[in-house]
Order: C-alpha cells, then structure tokens, then sequence
C-alpha cells in the first residue's frame, strides 16, 4: 500500500537513497577516469575513449549472450567464447571463401532434413523395445551406425577448401589475395559416389540419427502425426540442396564478382545462423540432461570449448591470419581521410575528430553495431512477448512452464540467441583484431569480468561493464606508451602491456568491494 | 462426475519419498479443500498434478486423460491454473505484464478483464506498478488474477490465506466462492475456519499419505478427526 499512495517526489528521494552506493561508484570511476584523462595529450583522449568503446562494444557482445544464458538457465556458458571465435572464422569463410561455403552446405541441408520429420521418429522409437536399458543400448546403436553412415557419405560430396599446409591455399593468402581484388573461385571438386547415392546415404545417415536421438529420450510425448508443415520443412530443405548443387558455379562467380562490403554483409548473417544454430544444438544435445547437475554442466561448456578449440584449428590451422576490412571501410587517396564526424560516411578507412586520427571500421562500425544490437535486445527484452517470458523465466522458470509456456524452447532460443550475439561479435571483430584461436579467450575472461561489474543478470548492466573494461583496457594501454606520473616515483611508471587483463579483474574487485551485486545487479535471493 | 482423479500417486523429490499413495477425487463444479499438517504433502501434491514434480508411480486423470507423464506446460495447458504458495508472482514485471504473460491465446485478458478486475479492483489502479511494488495482499490477489487471465476448468490453489490480514483474507475468500462458478477448484488450506467454509469437500494427507475424505460439513462436526489430523480443534 505504501507505494501507492507515497508522493512521486518522495518515491525519487527513496530511489536516490536507496541507490546511493551505485551513484558513489560511478561518480569515483569518471573521476578516476578523467583523471587518468588529464595525463594523456589533448589529441590522444579522443581516440583513446573511441578505441576503448569499440572494444566494449565486442566485449558487450560475447557478455550480453553469457548474461542472458547465466540469468535464464543459470548456466556459465564457458564455450561461449569460443562461439565467438567460431563467428569469427565462419564469417572470414563466407566473406573469403564462399565457393567452400556452398560445398560444405550441401550436404550439411541433407543431413538435417529427417530431423523435420520429428513425429515421424518419435512413432518410430515408441515401437523399439520397452525396457530402459534395451532402449538405451539401441539408441546408442543407432546413433553409431548413423555417425559411422553420415561420415562416409558426407565425406564423398564435392568439396574445395584451402590448405593450411600450402601457402598458396593458405587462408593468410587469400585474405592478402581479396584485400588486392585478385581473388577467384577454385576449381570445382566431384562427387566421390554417383551423386544420387550420396544423398541418398547421407539421407540415411540422418535418418538414423534422428531416430537414435528419439530412443533415448525418456519423455513421452503424444504429437506423432507427421504434418504437411513437417513435410514442407522436409521438402525445402532437399530441394534448397539440389538447387545448391545445380547453380552452384555461377553462384560463386556471382558472389566473388560482388564487393566486398555486401560479402561482409553476407558473412554477419550467415555467422549470426551459424552461431546461433551450433548454440541450439549444444543446448539441445549437452546441456539439456544436465540441468540437475550444474559442475557436470560448467565442465560440459569448458569442454566444449577446447574441442571447438581443435577444430578450428584442424580445419583452418594453426597460424593466426588476418580479415581485409569491407570495401567501404577501407578507401583510401583523394579526399582521404575523412574530416569530422561525417568521415564515418565517406568511404575512407581514417578520419580526423577532435585532433585525433579514427578508424571508420573499428571506432565507428563496431561501435554502431554495438549500440544497434543494445537497443535491439533491449527491444526484445521489455517490448516482446518472448522478452516478458525470458524476464519472467530468469526469476522463476517453473512458475513460467506452470502457466502452459514450454520453458524448455525458450532456453533453447535463448541459448541460440546468445550464441548468435557472440558468433556477431566475432565477425566484427575479425577486420580488426584478426583471427586466432586465443582470441575467444580472451574476450570471454573480459566478458566474465564485464558481468561481474554489471550485475550478473542484468543486461544493461552487461553493458556498462563492457564499455568500462574496454575503456580501462586501452587507457591502459595507452598509458604503456606515455606513463603516468605517480608520486614518490622519479620515473613516469609505464604500465606494461601484461597489465591489461590485471587492470580489468583489479577493477571488478573494487567494484564489487563496494557493490557486491554489482552497478546494476539485484541482491541474490 | 469427478474432473481430476488421483490414484495411489508416488512423487520423489531426489532420493525423498515425498507422496506414499495419495488417492482423491475432484468433483466438476465443486472447492476441495487439501489439509494436513505443515510437510505432509499438499503443495507436492499440487506439483505432481502439474507434473512439476512428476509422479513415479500411479496416475493422474483429468476427465478421463492420463495426464500423468506429460510435461507441465502440456498439462497447464489442458485448462489447469496454478496459484503457488507464498505468492510467485513476477517481481521484474508490470501487473498487466504479470497477467497478459498467462494468455494462452490472444485477447484472453481482455475477455476476462471485467471479471478480474470485478474480483480485484485494486489491480486495475495498480496496473502500471511493477510486481516487486506491490503489498504482499496485493501480490497474493495478483497470483489469484493471473490463474483467471486463461480459461481454465481447474484451479490449484496453495495457501491463499497465508500471512495475509483478515480484512484481505475476507476478501480473498469472497473472490474464491465467486471464481469457483467458472471452474473447479482443489485449495490448499491451512487455516481450517478458511478451508471449512469455501470447501463442499475435504481430503486430508498425512505423511505423503491420503488418510481420509469426504464432505465438509461432516468434518466441521468431527472433532476426533480434526485433533487427530490436523492438530486443531
């Protein structure tokens, strides 16, 4: 009753009050930060602060998924990282190597066309054995042969790749070979079976492991009817393969002649999908059965990881490459560089702000991205109805499902979600910071810290967290080069560049020495 | 004719063998009042109703179906409200957001909202606060209202009497008697003056066990069974 009835002006003195410890941190932190400012030249700062949000901008990325999926499912995403790393080198694929990206396609819609028929399966499965370890042993049985049938066939499928080992198929190279516009589709492979019998395998092969899949699962559920939405699901898919495989060739002539803005374009969506897709699937296939055991579920992601880890690094090698900035970005000669802010539009790589020398892609693109992907998601969040499910499912999940809502789709489409957002943080992050296996490590330790300042759960706090570790991190840095003046010191200390990650934990210490919950977190239940 | 049947329900939470064999009846129409001592299995048997805590053993009928392994949100769909103990309501969400996240189909709130708001008309002036602003009778109305939102045959009712103050409890009955005309209701209920004069029927649990039922107003007079039971006279 009180609320109700107390004045407004009274409800704002009770919320300063009330939020008196936030409004203290912030206070001290732009303090600590314009006095760390007044160190550094003039025409240093500007840049410093545009450097520092550009990489908040991709820490906010990989940090908005992880808080989302630690909020909803209180799962610590620790593979989510590597999700990162993983839309890095998926989106330097498409923009790349597009003629490897129809190959590896084709096959890959065959496969996932028996999983439309789910009721299908599901009658199936319901007729195989009745004793729950009869069901186990056939289920694994049939997931083995499915595996062992879908990698000899998908393996007979054409397929054009680079070579890690070569360093004329080497990626290094074709990223030197597109930023000079010298880049081509490879020669096409064939199919190591008659065509018709390789998609009929691979059909198989995803047959069987629909139908493993199916036995093992215990719940018993009674839509066992195939549908014509299942049927047309299925349909799409096949024809969209065999459409694939008929075009292929003048596709990837077309796609090779476009700019390489629309192939940057072209590489963000199809890393969002592919994110987005590998998070469902890890949901869906690992997390799922560990619901009830949280360490096996961290172990799980932490696992995760490291094979996403090796894998990246058996397909696309070892060494550490780079990723050409999209043609608009990258100008340069006449008119070059940009003057003030309307230099982002010009078509320049660099600009001139406030004395300071900008790059178009990395403190002006990333940056947009970052602010469009915040106001999206806030969107989604407090505008939607599957925004209020996930609000409401971050407090209580079984109160959600209680109300006739399938809480386990929406884990499913959050987890896809988060994936996506920082399978999208990759792709950006790729022109600028290039593409290596450690990369997603260190974004994930920066995200982790990001939430803990923000308030784990809390998204804009993911957000401010993001933006103050990057803007720390390249103060930092900068201080590197110009040294601070600390007093009893004769010398100005030169932070070395090791100090970096220090810096951000020292920070999330100091934050929550004050605030335990964070800037923006609720106190735990 | 009963709407929901249980017979000989077993639920584990863990290894715990919360419910040993509750059996009841849930006539159309009717309030059944759930009693028993505190930890002798009424929310849990709620719960395994909506298969939240699943049962193990023995079945759930609602109007002839089994329902017994099907998943909650299937369940809650078939026409079953639940108002949970201690009132979960959605503390992040507006009151409106707290009830338009029940529909089940678009408009229910909207077709329903003379009701609520007939029932509750504090919600109507509250309707912008989030949920985390409202008095804890507030929110207990709250929880009440959003098991109206969706056109259910079937309320579970847990504990809507609990810590509330007697005016808001009087309240809080009225809206029972008047909501129990639209659907059949099951109510937990530890204040037995409360229990006694909603219910036509009672069941009483004891130790995971259902132990006896029957009608109210046979039980009113029974004061044996009261003390043995329910530890009240």
């Amino acid at each position: 009753m009180t609320t109700a009835t107390s004045s407004p002006a009274r409800r704002r003195s009770d919320w300063f009050k009330e939020n008196r410890n936030r409004f203290t941190t912030l206070a001290i932190l732009v303090f600590l930060l314009l006095a760390a400012m007044s160190g550094v030249e003039r025409d240093d700062w500007f840049s410093t602060i545009m450097q520092g949000l550009s990489v908040g901008a991709i820490t906010f990325l990989v940090a908005s998924g992880l808080s989302l999926i630690f909020g909803l499912m209180d799962v610590l995403n620790l593979a989510h990282g590597e999700l990162f790393m993983l839309g890095a080198y998926v989106g330097w694929t498409v923009y790349t190597r597009f003629d490897t990206v129809v190959d590896i396609l084709v096959p890959l819609l065959i496969l996932s066309a028996p999983f439309t028929l789910l009721p299908l399966w599901r009658r199936l499965a319901a007729a195989i054995g009745s004793t729950p370890l009869g069901r186990r042993w056939a289920g694994l049985g049939l997931l083995a042969a499915g595996a062992t049938t879908t990698f000899v066939s998908v393996t007979r499928f054409p397929l054009v790749i680079w070579d890690p080992g070569n360093f004329a198929m080497s990626p290094s190279n074709f990223s030197v070979q597109i930023d000079l516009g010298t880049l081509a589709p490879l020669p096409p492979d064939t199919f190591g079976w008659p065509a018709v019998i390789a998609i009929l395998a691979t059909l198989l092969g995803g047959s069987l492991l629909a139908l493993g899949f199916n036995v093992l699962r215990s719940q018993i559920d009674e839509r066992t009817v195939v549908t014509r939405k299942h049927l047309l699901g299925f349909g799409v898919l096949i024809v969209t393969a065999i459409v694939l495989l008929a075009v292929k060739e003048p596709l990837n002539e077309w796609v090779f002649g476009l700019s390489t803005t629309w192939r940057f374009f072209l590489a963000m969506v199809v890393s969002v999908a592919v994110g987005s897709a590998a998070g469902a699937l890890i949901e869906v296939a690992l997390i799922r059965p560990l619901y009830d055991r949280p360490i096996y579920q961290l172990m799980m992601t932490l696992g995760v990881g490291f094979i996403l880890i090796e894998l990246v690094r058996e397909v696309w090698g070892r060494p550490e490459f780079t990723m050409s900035r999209p043609a608009a970005f990258n100008g340069t000669g006449p008119g070059c560089p940009g003057e003030g802010l309307g230099g982002f539009f010009s078509g320049c790589s660099t600009l001139e702000a406030f004395g300071s020398r900008l790059r178009v892609y990395n403190e002006g693109f990333v940056i947009l991205a970052g602010i469009v992907v915040l106001i999206g998601v806030t969107l989604l969040l407090k505008r939607t109805r599957i925004g209020m499910i996930i609000r409401a499912g971050v407090q209580d999940p079984e109160m959600v499902e209680a109300l006739g809502i399938n809480v386990r789709r929406v884990f499913t489409m959050v987890f896809a979600l988060g994936s996506g957002l920082a399978a999208f943080g990759g792709v950006l992050a790729a022109p600028s910071i290039g593409l290596g296996t450690g990369m997603g490590a260190v974004f994930l330790l920066s995200a982790i810290v990001a939430l803990a300042i923000g308030g784990l759960t809390s998204f804009p706090g993911a957000a401010a967290g993001a933006v103050l570790v990057g803007l720390l991190q390249q103060i930092i840095i900068r201080y590197g080069q110009s040294g601070i003046n600390l007093p009893f010191l004769d010398e100005p200390f030169k932070p070395s560049p090791t100090l970096v990650p220090a810096a951000a934990i020292l920070l999330m210490i100091v934050v929550l020495l004050v605030l335990p919950a964070g800037l923006f977190g609720r106190s735990e239940r | 004719m009963s709407l929901l049947r249980l017979d000989e329900v077993h639920t584990f939470i863990g290894q715990y063998h919360i419910l040993e064999g509750v059996s009841l009846d849930v006539p159309a129409g009717d309030i059944v009042a759930l009693l028993g001592r505190n930890g002798a299995g009424k929310t849990t048997t709620l719960k395994t109703i909506l298969g939240l805590t699943p049962a193990r053993k023995g079945t759930v009928q609602l109007d002839g179906q089994d329902i017994t392994l099907r998943r909650s949100f299937d369940i809650a769909n078939m026409g079953i409200g639940y108002v949970p103990e201690h009132r979960a309501i959605f503390a992040d969400l507006s009151v409106e957001e707290n009830l338009r996240i029940a529909e089940r189909n678009k408009g229910d709130l909207a077709e329903r909202e003379e009701l609520i708001f007939g029932l509750f008309p504090d919600l109507k002036r509250l309707i912008r606060l989030p949920g985390t602003n409202l008095s804890g009778g507030q929110q207990q109305m709250l929880a009440v209202a959003r098991a109206l939102v969706p056109d259910n045959r079937l309320l579970l009712i847990d504990e809507p009497s609990e810590g509330l103050a007697p005016v808001i409890i009087e309240q809080m009955m009225e809206a029972i008697t008047r909501l129990s005309e639209h659907s059949t209701v099951l109510l937990v209920e530890q204040n037995f003056i409360v229990a006694g004069r909603l219910a036509q029927h009672y069941v009483i649990i004891e130790e995971g066990k259902s132990v006896k039922a029957g009608s109210m107003a046979d039980l009113v007079d029974d004061d044996e069974t009261i003390k043995r039971y329910l530890g009240a006279a």
